[in-house]
């Protein structure tokens, strides 16, 4: 059954290596009698201790420094529920303020804070990170990988996250929050005074960027770290909602960074792209924020029912029934749901066509959504469910999850959403999905996970208590807003008349509202109450199927003592000896001679290993990046720019010292032995690296961006008789031209020094790299200059086209840092025409900024006069 | 690159296929809807023939898709549709057979976004 | 606050239902008009279906979870999954949206009868109404008149931000944008009050946007739109008068507009026949004298943010002659 590696056939697959050394050299698959022979425990013994030094966390205070994902991860989730309980207590004083008619309780202002940051920091601060926290915590342990590929790009998101949120949370405390609902609709909010819409803007803008790198990072992992062996068919479900949630957040929130770039710009610059009376259309706000707002909910509700997935085969004690179909659902649910945003919009007066295809869109999403219900409920009825504490929350998942489903069929009719929408029944509506689709699961996988984490269990009493109390507070709060709504009152209102049918139902509300809020505090005791004297939970106490659960006994921080070969779906149920040999270590990458923390990339499809690759460890360098970023960000908000310049140099001069000494080191040696007959490299790339998919995934998500920034235009163009409006003056044609030859020369400048480098050439290949930037930074002024004659405050379309250049000069400018990195690096010896991965990201980034730059030409330049 | 669709049969974007068909058709007809109803709203009866062309076109694409999903599926093969095994043709089989579900709801999926335009006549 | 009063008198117009949201004047189940009545058919149906889809779910659960079979095949457990998961799915929702889509265009259509024109602003209505054949609106504001039995024709439009005009006894809502112009169709039934709101958060008091809209048979409609083009009556009694002097001379003309008189300022509502309309601030307090004194006292105390400037400089007397005044522009 195996082969070896040296340009012979695998199982009909031809896989030639024609990289000698420098490619995967050796046996695979291994056989039996190889995973067989036993390992010397002397060896493993010092193979340990190497793994140990290698893996040690820093100690005391300075362990904020770590970069481990199950440091990160930790800090992540418990930060995002801080978010959340702090959105739970808005949540709580709003619900008295509506206990009875005319309360004055709340100011309206106040009340409008309050509802605008429930919403936002629920969404931004808690269900999307709550997401990326327990996915930087999970994935690597379910894939059994030694960590995430980018740790410092985690720790850099969490701590942006941190910064960002305590930024924008704490906004209340001092009457400053935005108050214009946590949509953000110009022209109110582009009207309201004080810095609240600038908070907003600024400081979410700040955290979606981390989610984005969260993203990437998930993805990455997804692809390139699974352990040898596990092909697409043997994924454990949670990372395939992993993958199709992170390839959604990259289609999903550049829209709104690019709704966020041009709203900034009409609130410090007075652009006006929103501004009726001067070309702008509210409408395009609306379309970019659902664009992001609605695949938002699936983004929100996909993991958490992946952690019903993976609880679900552990209570009913088999492999999950109809993995295909489970498959299908999440992929189908990834791609529907970005059909669906104009729901939100049925009332603007659109066409009715339009809406008649949202609409549908908005009913077809329930297909895949009842397929992966069902499959759930096939897996129970196939095999023998124990009640355990998890399942108990994920049936109360299921439970409200249906009603929200349900209702959420007739709210997609459009007609009938003309009745309801914005009123009570919505919200009652998208907190049962929410609650059903995102807070029970993701409780009942805290109780699941937590003797995974700490290796002690929750309360089982508390945890029934809290699930009770939880489920019929929930109830008694939202069961009643269906009938608030039908009844006719609005959301977002602070007060209401009494006398008209409304009283009763609010009262039941607020004190569900407390039931759920005790329930919630049950848990929070039960979460955080010291243990100390609990016994230590065994190894595996649900007796689940899947790798996490091989987790080390003995919190050694190394992740797994060696990387397992997988065949199966449910390793721990169906290969038999497989814990012994982890821990023997038998498998793959046991030592780490070199005292680096490296972990295995293996193929996309089939997971053959492809190279081993060092992953950074503790470092200063992202938490000052994330200070300077916040600073670019959080600045501006009070207007003050020559600051945020500043903040910003140092941010990239942060990120740049990252980059330089921890990533893509030169190494000492080509490659290096695995273990069991294979030796890997250490170094690769173009797209076999970790780095260049990076970059890769991310130039698709920043492509989307300006995707939409295009799309403005076009929705200009539709929504208004006049645009561009006669007689405005149009770009210099001679200056446009100029510009796009200048990003082509630049780009192909980049692309040849690239392929010179390679073939040794490097003198000529420094001379190309001189050039390239050169080329592009004149491309990004003569683009600039091409617009001097429009003034962007006069109308939106020459806001619109400035926004399109400055937008492309902003990555010119990344670019052309990116260029003399480069130079750098074969100038002092960090690229080499072998050891180039630095060299191709840069292409790869030149392949998409390229493209993108000469669009924006043709956008600028060509387009206008054969509109007008 | 597998990835990128060297050898077909492994390739994740082929799994995608149905949808994103799905999805440029959503895109065409709801682009089509929007710049016909705000520059020409009274000649609608042609765009309903055009939404009609389209879904058409990509109904028969899907369809396309679905065949060869179902051929890489092989289920009157071994009647398998577990594919949990580690092998080549688990893993291939496995990605058709997905691929063959998606293009079913792609198919549902585009039949109700086609379904607007039996019902309502004009722009409005 | 007190605006019992006048709510009271509103529910009592109503047939007072079993169910406490039926009694209310502003509820969707209590149709009033042809969209409402079908949508709320349309509810009833979805709702027996939706609560007889939830027990079927959550009774499948109950049953694995205490009557803990096991073992069904994984056959039948795949067969669940195409029959619960597609099959069914797909036929349920396609009648549902074929019947939907098929009601969308009546809805919409244009109306025969009656043309207005409302315009939303912070936070109240600007309405005008626009008779067959005329060059210019009678104006009104905060209150809606339709004739029943005939489907009106309502252009929206907003001021400065957005706002949704809904009525929810008699149909769906539309948004009204400022710079652009929506249009919505309404076919009342039944002749009464009832009340709706704006929808769509528009700032501070968007909780006090409201209106009632009056519905009333065609003939007396006609009656109605004839006085409505009236310009204002004169005041009736000494202390109207007394009133009037003090409307005019604290400078209220410049926002309000009293036709027949030299008050003819277009920032605010239109008072011409205030004292004619059942509601005052946009549906927020009741039309009585009291009320006026309170409103034009103090504007801010009743709708936070509300542009009107406060008049607490007026002496008790001169409040009272103000509102005996605006409760005479009938």
């Amino acid at each position: 059954m195996s082969t070896t590696w040296g340009g012979g056939r695998i199982e009909d697959e031809t896989f030639v290596s024609a990289e000698g050394e420098h490619g995967p050299y050796g046996i695979y698959p291994p056989t039996e009698d190889m995973l067989n022979e036993p390992v010397d425990p002397e060896v493993s013994k010092a193979q340990e201790d190497r793994l140990r030094r290698a893996w040690a966390a820093p100690k005391g205070w300075k362990v904020i420094s770590a970069v481990n994902n199950e440091f990160v991860g930790k800090w992540y989730c418990l930060t995002a529920f801080s978010f959340m309980l702090c959105a739970g207590i808005l949540a709580l004083l709003m619900r008295v303020q509506l206990a009875v008619p005319e309360n004055e309780f709340l100011s309206a202002d106040r009340f409008n804070q309050f509802f605008t940051m429930h919403g936002s920091a629920m969404m931004f601060l808690f269900a999307v990170p709550m997401f990326e926290a327990l996915s930087i915590l999970l994935l690597p342990e379910i894939l059994r990988a030694r960590d995430m590929p980018f740790p410092r790009l985690s720790a850099y998101g969490y701590w942006c996250f941190l910064i960002g949120g305590i930024f924008v949370m704490s906004s209340v405390l001092f009457d400053a929050a935005p108050s214009s609902g946590w949509f953000m609709y110009p022209p109110l909010s582009t009207i309201e005074e004080g810095v609240g819409p600038d908070i907003w803007l600024l400081g979410l803008s700040f955290i979606e960027v981390a989610s984005i790198a969260a993203a990437v990072e998930l993805i990455v992992g997804v692809v390139k770290c699974r352990p040898p062996g596990m092909r697409v068919n043997l994924m454990p479900l949670y990372a395939w909602y992993v993958l199709v949630v992170g390839v959604m957040i990259l289609f999903a929130f550049p829209p709104l960074i690019a709704g966020d770039f041009l709203f900034e710009m009409q609130r410090s610059f007075d652009w006006p792209f929103f501004d009726p009376e001067r070309g702008g259309d509210p409408l395009l706000w609306q379309h970019l924020f659902w664009i992001f707002g609605h695949p938002e909910v699936y983004i929100v509700f996909l993991p958490s029912i992946a952690l019903a997935a993976m609880i679900i085969p552990t209570a009913a004690q088999r492999p999950i029934v109809g993995y295909n179909w489970i498959v299908l659902s999440a992929v189908g649910v990834g791609f529907l749901s970005f059909g669906l945003w104009v729901h939100h919009m049925f009332t603007t007066g659109l066409p009715m066509l339009s809406l008649g295809f949202f609409s549908a869109a908005s009913e077809a999403v329930v297909i895949p959504t009842g397929v992966q219900l069902f499959a759930f409920v096939a897996t129970l009825m196939v095999g023998r469910v124990k009640m355990i504490l998890p399942m108990l929350w994920i049936a109360g998942a299921m439970a409200v999850f249906t009603a929200g489903g349900l209702t959420g069929v007739m709210i997609a009719l459009a007609p009938f959403d003309w009745q309801v929408h914005d009123t009570y029944f919505i919200v009652a509506h998208l907190h049962y999905t929410l609650f059903g689709g995102m807070i029970f699961p993701i409780i009942g996988g805290v109780y699941y996970y937590y003797p995974f984490f700490t290796k002690k269990m929750m309360s089982e009493r508390l945890g029934r208590w809290s699930f009770w109390l939880i489920f019929t507070g929930f109830n008694l709060t939202f069961l009643p807003m269906h009938w608030t709504g039908l009844a006719g009152m609005p959301r977002r209102v602070y007060s209401y008349p009494g006398g008209i049918g409304w009283d009763l139902p609010n009262m039941i509300s607020t004190v569900g509202a407390f039931v759920t809020a005790a329930g919630v505090a049950v848990f929070a005791w039960d979460l955080l109450r010291p243990k100390s004297h609990q016994p230590r939970a065994p190894r595996n106490p649900w007796k689940a199927g899947t790798l996490e659960w091989a987790d080390d006994p003995n919190d050694e921080q190394w992740g797994v003592r060696s990387v397992p070969f997988i065949t199966t779906r449910y390793p721990l149920w169906q290969q038999p000896k497989i814990l012994e040999r982890i821990d023997a270590g038998r498998y793959y990458l046991p030592d780490a001679q070199e005292g680096l923390r490296e972990t295995i990339i293996t193929s996309a499809v089939d997971a053959r290993p492809q190279s081993v690759t060092a992953v950074t460890g503790p470092a200063w360098c992202t938490i000052f990046a994330a200070i300077f970023t916040g600073g670019a960000f959080i600045f501006p908000t009070f207007s003050w720019y020559l600051p945020a310049i500043i903040s910003g140099a140092f941010a990239i001069a942060c990120v740049i010292y990252w980059l330089w000494t921890s990533t893509a080191q030169v190494p000492a040696a080509p490659s290096k032995d695995v273990s069991l007959g294979l030796r890997l490299p250490v170094y690769v790339s173009g797209n076999k690296a970790p780095g260049w998919w990076g970059v890769f995934i991310s130039m698709l998500g920043d492509a989307t961006a300006f995707a939409s920034l295009i799309f403005g235009v076009f929705f200009y163009w539709t929504s208004s008789p006049d645009f561009p409006p006669e007689g405005s003056a149009h770009a210099d044609p001679i200056w446009i031209a100029g510009a796009a030859v200048l990003y082509a020369l630049a780009w192909l400048f980049v692309r040849t020094a690239r392929g010179v480098n390679r073939a040794g050439a490097v003198t000529t290949g420094r001379a190309l790299l001189v050039a390239a930037p050169l080329a592009a930074l004149g491309a990004g002024a003569a683009l600039c200059w091409s617009l001097i004659a429009l003034d962007p405050t006069s109308h939106a379309y020459p806001a619109m086209m400035w926004a399109v250049a400055v937008w492309t000069c902003v990555h010119t400018a990344a670019g052309v840092i990116m260029m003399c990195y480069c130079l750098a690096g074969t100038i002092f010896g960090k690229l080499t025409p072998r050891y180039d991965a630095d060299l191709w990201n840069t292409t790869l980034f030149w392949h998409f900024h390229g493209t993108s730059a000469i669009i924006a030409c043709a956008v600028i330049g060509w387009l206008p006069r054969v509109l007008a | 690159m597998s990835v990128f669709g060297i050898e077909r049969s492994r390739s994740l974007w082929h799994l995608i296929l149905a949808p994103t068909i799905w999805a440029i058709h959503f895109c065409v007809t709801y682009g089509m809807t929007a710049i016909w109803c705000e520059r020409a709203p009274a000649a609608s009866g042609d765009l309903r023939l055009w939404i009609l062309i389209v879904t058409a076109v990509a109904l028969a694409m899907i369809l396309g898709v679905a065949w060869r999903a179902w051929r890489q599926w092989d289920y009157t093969d071994d009647y398998d549709y577990e594919h949990d095994g580690p092998t080549i043709e688990d893993r291939r089989e496995f990605l058709g057979h997905a691929g063959f579900l998606l293009a079913v709801v792609s198919v549902i999926g585009v039949i109700y976004v086609a379904l607007p335009a039996a019902f309502v006549g004009s722009c409005g | 606050m007190r605006r019992r009063t006048w709510q009271r008198r509103g529910a009592s117009l109503l047939l007072p239902g079993l169910l406490a949201g039926c009694s209310g004047v502003q509820s969707i189940l209590a149709p009033a008009g042809t969209d409402a009545a079908f949508l709320s058919n349309l509810f009833w149906v979805m709702l027996a279906g939706a609560v007889v889809l939830w027990f079927f779910m959550n009774g499948l659960m109950v049953y694995v979870w205490r009557v803990n079979v096991g073992h069904m095949s994984s056959r039948k457990a795949e067969a669940l999954i195409i029959g619960g998961g597609i099959v069914f799915p797909t036929v349920v929702i396609g009648v549902l949206l074929s019947v939907a889509l098929n009601a969308m265009p009546d809805m919409r259509a244009e109306g025969t009868g009656t043309r207005l024109k409302v315009t939303g602003e912070q936070w109240w209505w600007r309405v005008e109404y626009w008779p067959e054949g005329a060059e210019a609106p009678i104006v009104s504001a905060n209150e809606i008149v339709l004739p029943a039995n005939s489907r009106s024709e309502i252009g929206l439009t907003a001021d400065k931000v957005i706002h949704s005009f809904w009525v929810p006894a008699l149909g769906g809502k539309t948004d009204m944008f400022p710079g652009r112009e929506t249009r919505m169709s309404l076919e009342p039934l039944k002749p009464g009050t009832y009340r709706g709101q704006c929808t769509e958060f528009c700032g501070e008091s968007h909780a006090w946007m409201a209106f009632n809209t009056v519905v009333l048979p065609q003939d007396e409609y006609d009656a109605w739109l004839d006085a409505q083009a009236e310009p204002a009556a004169a005041p009736a009694s000494e202390s109207a008068e007394r009133g009037q002097a003090v409307f005019l001379s604290e400078g209220c003309g410049a926002c309000h507009a009293v036709r027949g008189t030299a008050a003819a300022g277009k920032v605010g509502p239109d008072l011409t026949h205030l004292g004619a309309r059942t509601s005052l601030a946009a549906g927020t307090l009741p039309m009585t004298q009291d009320a006026l004194v309170r409103w034009v006292r103090d504007a801010k105390a009743v709708k936070p943010g509300a542009e009107m400037p406060a008049y607490d400089h007026l002496t008790e007397d001169e409040l009272s002659d103000l509102a005996a005044y605006l409760e005479g522009l009938t």
